[in-house]
């Protein structure tokens, strides 16, 4: 490369005359080096970065992978109660509001209760279905794309939680196999 | 000047060539993908959005990185035909535009990817006030300043890259970004985890157990393909300006165009993993290549 040559041309010797000149880049060789005596096998850096960066990366996976197992232990408390309104939207959503509210609605805070009736009512606008209105909605000027929500997907409705479109995020497909991962790659939807 | 000079043992670390032809290919690739999310992204309406802007700009420093290896074998083409000296000072200056463009590109690469992840903790973290906090014109501010810096400071490392300086630096600035973006994606992922757990313990839940590994392969292989794809050339840089005599360093050295082919493959697999996954772009490929036929 030729950045190389910026770097190389203090240390090193000048060009290599032309008629060395390889179909490709021009290289500048740094000079006699001597291969004499050499303790290690020659390629020993290039191996030893690679075996170095496949560990590392292999450590990453394990590490990673334990997490999924032992899960996160501590949270804010107002992630939890941000999550939980969340969540109940989402519940409530599939047709489960009662059961799951009483289990958290003692624990909401005021403001994710109004926040959750929105939700509940936006979710309830899109989808047509009546949901009882347990209040007036919260003026917002978020905009939520459609979600369109197949009804044949009631089986599987947590996992449709993912399929929340909050600010900014376009997930319309009606896809179960985006999960947990999907937070990583495609638009993040919020993940409960 | 003279390779005479050189004294060439049986045992050298000759230069590990990669053929033009697989070159050209992975190059051409790699800007013709990114390019397609460039014109993908400007068609659509839907995706005026943040997030996508932020996926057009590692496009289009994924773009910049195949195109300087493009550009820099036409230039060498060009200088074995003989149409160019290989020391004139034309050419010097296009070699060094060229050095800042290749920079710029990794430079690019690098703050594009962390803003990715920025934008993808700040919807997870802060959903509800997403849309105030990441507005359309403090995104496309944002963009502004990160490509101004690192256009600043691929000018200045291609003018000084002699300077342990700014070697130093950016040798740095690689694992400390990666390191960065490694911990937002793990928190996001630890959300995740807890969240399914409250969701796997709901009394009326029927939600499968998912599988722990996808999410964690996912994100192995997002960093680690960025790893593999740009730390040997780091490297390379690295050992290049401390210990260029070192028969050990030359040998690493001597795979230098590999390393150059494994960043062009960076621009081809950073579309698949970023951008494919998403299914409006992907819904706008579809239209556009069914509205050419």
């Amino acid at each position: 490369m030729s950045a190389l040559r910026l770097i190389s041309n203090r240390t090193s010797q000048p060009a290599l005359s032309n008629s060395d000149y390889t179909w490709d880049y021009e290289y500048y060789e740094y000079g006699p080096v001597s291969f004499e005596g050499l303790k290690a096998h020659k390629y020993s850096i290039v191996i030893g970065f690679w075996v170095g960066l496949a560990v590392f990366v292999i450590f990453m996976f394990f590490v990673l992978t334990l997490l999924t197992k032992t899960g996160a232990p501590h949270q804010d408390n107002a992630e939890l109660s941000e999550k939980r309104f969340r969540m109940n939207s989402f519940v409530a959503d599939f047709g489960r509001p009662l059961e799951s509210e009483r289990v958290f609605s003692h624990q909401m805070a005021e403001e994710s209760q109004s926040l959750f009736h929105f939700c509940i009512n936006e979710v309830d606008h899109r989808n047509k279905e009546k949901e009882n209105q347990k209040g007036p909605s919260l003026e917002s000027n978020t905009h939520f794309h459609e979600v369109p929500k197949s009804s044949g997907m009631l089986e599987e409705d947590l996992h449709c939680l993912t399929k929340f479109n909050i600010p900014n995020f376009v997930n319309t497909e009606q896809n179960s196999s985006l999960g947990e991962d999907d937070l990583l790659i495609s638009e993040p939807p919020i993940i409960l | 000047e003279n390779i005479s000079d050189f004294s060439l043992n049986i045992t050298d670390c000759t230069q590990v060539v990669v053929p033009e032809e697989v070159f050209f290919t992975v190059a051409a690739a790699g800007i013709l993908e990114n390019l397609l999310i460039l014109i993908a992204v400007i068609r659509n309406k839907n995706l005026h959005l943040p997030m996508y802007f932020f996926i057009c700009s590692l496009a289009i420093s994924d773009m910049l990185g195949s195109l300087y290896k493009t550009l820099e074998n036409i230039f060498i083409i060009l200088c074995k035909m003989g149409y160019l000296t290989r020391h004139g000072d034309f050419e010097k200056k296009l070699d060094d535009a060229m050095d800042s463009m290749f920079i710029l590109s990794l430079l690019g690469s690098i703050f594009s990817l962390l803003a990715i992840a920025a934008d993808r903790y700040i919807t997870i973290f802060y959903a509800l006030r997403y849309h105030n906090i990441m507005t359309l014109r403090r995104a496309l501010v944002i963009l502004a300043v990160i490509w101004a810096f690192c256009a600043g400071s691929s000018i200045a490392i291609a003018l000084f890259s002699y300077e342990a300086a700014t070697v130093i630096p950016f040798t740095i600035l690689f694992p400390l970004m990666m390191f960065f973006i490694l911990c937002l994606y793990v928190h996001m992922f630890l959300l995740a985890r807890s969240h399914a757990k409250k969701i796997a313990s709901l009394p009326s839940s029927t939600v499968h157990h998912r599988t722990n590994m996808k999410g964690a392969i996912t994100l192995t292989i997002f960093l680690g393909v960025f790893l593999c794809c740009w730390a040997p050339f780091v490297l390379h840089i690295l050992l290049a300006r401390f210990c260029p005599h070192n028969p050990y360093c030359a040998c690493y050295m001597s795979i230098f165009h590999v390393n150059g082919t494994l960043i062009m493959c960076n621009a081809i697999i950073n579309p698949m993993i970023f951008a494919f996954r998403s299914p409006e772009l992907r819904s706008t490929f579809k239209k556009m290549f069914y509205c050419s036929r």
